[in-house]
Parts: C-alpha cells; sequence; structure tokens
C-alpha cells in the first residue's frame, strides 16, 4: 500500500507540476491526464471505486477531451511572451510555500499520526445509490436542472454570431 | 494504507500548485485546466475525510463537484471560444480590453 501510494503521489505532483510548467497547452492537457489517473488510483486505494470511474470517465474522459478539442480549434500555439514577468512570479511562489507549510502545520496539529480506518463504509456502486436517491435526492434533481441549463448556455454562446445575425441576441 | 494526514498534505501541495498556475500562467486554457487542478484536490480532501469519518457523504460531494465542474467546462470552454473570436488571442490581460 505504501509503495502505490507513493508511486501515485509522484504522478500526481509531477502532473500538476507539469500543468503549471508547460508551455504548449496541449503538453498541459496530456500532464492533466496524469494527474487525473494518478487521482482515480488514489480513489480506489480509498475504497471509492464508483468514484474512482467516474474520475476517469467524466474528467479524464469527457472535459480533457473538450479542452484538448478547443485546443485544436482554436490553434493555440505557444504562450508569446514568458508568463507574466519574475516580480509576479517570485512573489506567487513565495506566497505558495508560506501557504503550504501553514497548512502542513495545521494538518499536522489536527490528523498528524492518524490511520485510515480499515474495512468501514465502502463507496460501492449500490452504496452511493441508496444515500443518493434517498438522502439527497432533491441535490440530484438540482444538479440535473444546473446540466440542463449548462448545455442549454454553452449553446447559446457558441451559436451567438447566427443569432445576432437574425437579429435575435 | 498510509495515514489521513499524508492524504491530506498530497492534497494541500496539488491545490497550491493549481493557485500559483492561475496567478503565474496568462493562457485562459490554462488557467482554466488549474481551476480544475484546484477542484479535484479538494475532491481528495473530500474522499479522504470520507473515509476517515466513516459514513459515504463526503463522496456524494465529490459526485456533486464533478457535476458542477462538468458544467464549468461547457460554458467555460464555449466562453473562452468566444472571447477568441472577438480579440483573436487568448491571453488572460488582453481580455481586460473588452470591458472598454
Amino acid at each position: 500500500m505504501a509503495l502505490s501510494f507513493t508511486i501515485l503521489a509522484l504522478l500526481a505532483v509531477l502532473g500538476g507540476i507539469g500543468v503549471v510548467a508547460f508551455r504548449n497547452p496541449i503538453h498541459c492537457a496530456l500532464s492533466m491526464i496524469v494527474n487525473m489517473v494518478a487521482l482515480a488510483g488514489f480513489y480506489a486505494l480509498l475504497e471509492a471505486h464508483f468514484l474512482a470511474t467516474v474520475q476517469i470517465i467524466v474528467y479524464a474522459g469527457a472535459i480533457i477531451v473538450l479542452v484538448v478539442f478547443v485546443i485544436m480549434l482554436l490553434n493555440v500555439k505557444e504562450e508569446s511572451s514568458q508568463g507574466r514577468g519574475m516580480l509576479l512570479t517570485t512573489s506567487a511562489s513565495i506566497f505558495g510555500i508560506v501557504f503550504l507549510v501553514f497548512l502542513g502545520r495545521l494538518i499536522n496539529e489536527s490528523f498528524g499520526g492518524i490511520p485510515l480506518p480499515t474495512n468501514l463504509v465502502e463507496g460501492s456502486v449500490e452504496n452511493i445509490g441508496k444515500i443518493l436517491y434517498t438522502k439527497y435526492v432533491f441535490t440530484f434533481e438540482v444538479a440535473g436542472a444546473l446540466l440542463l441549463t449548462a448545455i442549454v448556455g454553452a449553446t447559446m454562446l457558441a451559436k451567438r454570431e447566427r443569432l445576432v445575425k437574425k437579429g435575435v441576441a | 494504507m498510509g495515514s489521513v494526514s499524508s492524504y491530506l498534505i498530497l492534497s494541500a501541495l496539488l491545490f497550491t500548485i493549481g493557485a500559483l498556475g492561475v496567478v503565474i500562467r496568462r493562457n485562459a486554457i490554462v488557467v482554466f485546466m488549474c481551476i480544475e487542478l484546484m477542484l479535484n484536490a479538494v475532491n481528495l480532501t473530500f474522499v479522504t475525510l470520507s473515509k476517515h469519518q466513516g459514513n459515504l457523504d463526503g463522496e456524494i460531494a465529490v459526485f456533486f463537484v464533478m457535476v458542477v465542474a462538468a458544467a464549468e467546462a461547457a460554458v467555460g470552454l464555449a466562453i473562452i471560444i468566444a472571447v477568441f473570436r472577438s480579440i483573436q488571442s487568448l491571453d488572460t490581460p488582453g481580455a481586460s480590453s473588452m470591458s472598454r
């Protein structure tokens, strides 16, 4: 278990750094996939099997494909200038390290040395489905309405030119 | 199986990387991906603490975060395409010229 945790953690962090560091947006999207798959591995380690599957399908399979599609469609080249300049990059990194040290101390004080419990509840499809359709059924319906709104909104934004020509919007 | 704090510290590290990316990078699509990175880091925290607490409420929260992320991806990328059509660039500082 410890070995798989180390490997997955390495993959996740390297993928995350790749998203920020690569110049070409396509390379950023590919390292994002590495990061997503590593996180799916963590969900499997934590016995959230349903979420591990959904993570692969929704993130690696849908969202990143959409992002890559947009990158290809717009024919995005590498960034023209080197980011935002030295001063901002340096100060942001310093702030990030301070933030990370602060969070690490906080986590160590609250959860230091507590092992993960074993053989408790398992996030299988059956258990998730039961709680999703009883306790959270209203939220589930609202999520459906949100997705419908997103579809209509995205279509409106993408088709704007034709609507402007017709004088509708 | 690893301790709770190791998962939480990894999650904090991923969140910090994502936040730095939002500040440092200029390309709107990369900024968008860094926001997804931050959402994923929080999701890992949710799953870990759900395991720690011994109930599934945290995993349900992750499910809904994924729904919102999918909706955000659809609308956000449509906005990026619309902005690119009007200013022919994806730089985030350039988009502020649209307010004038």
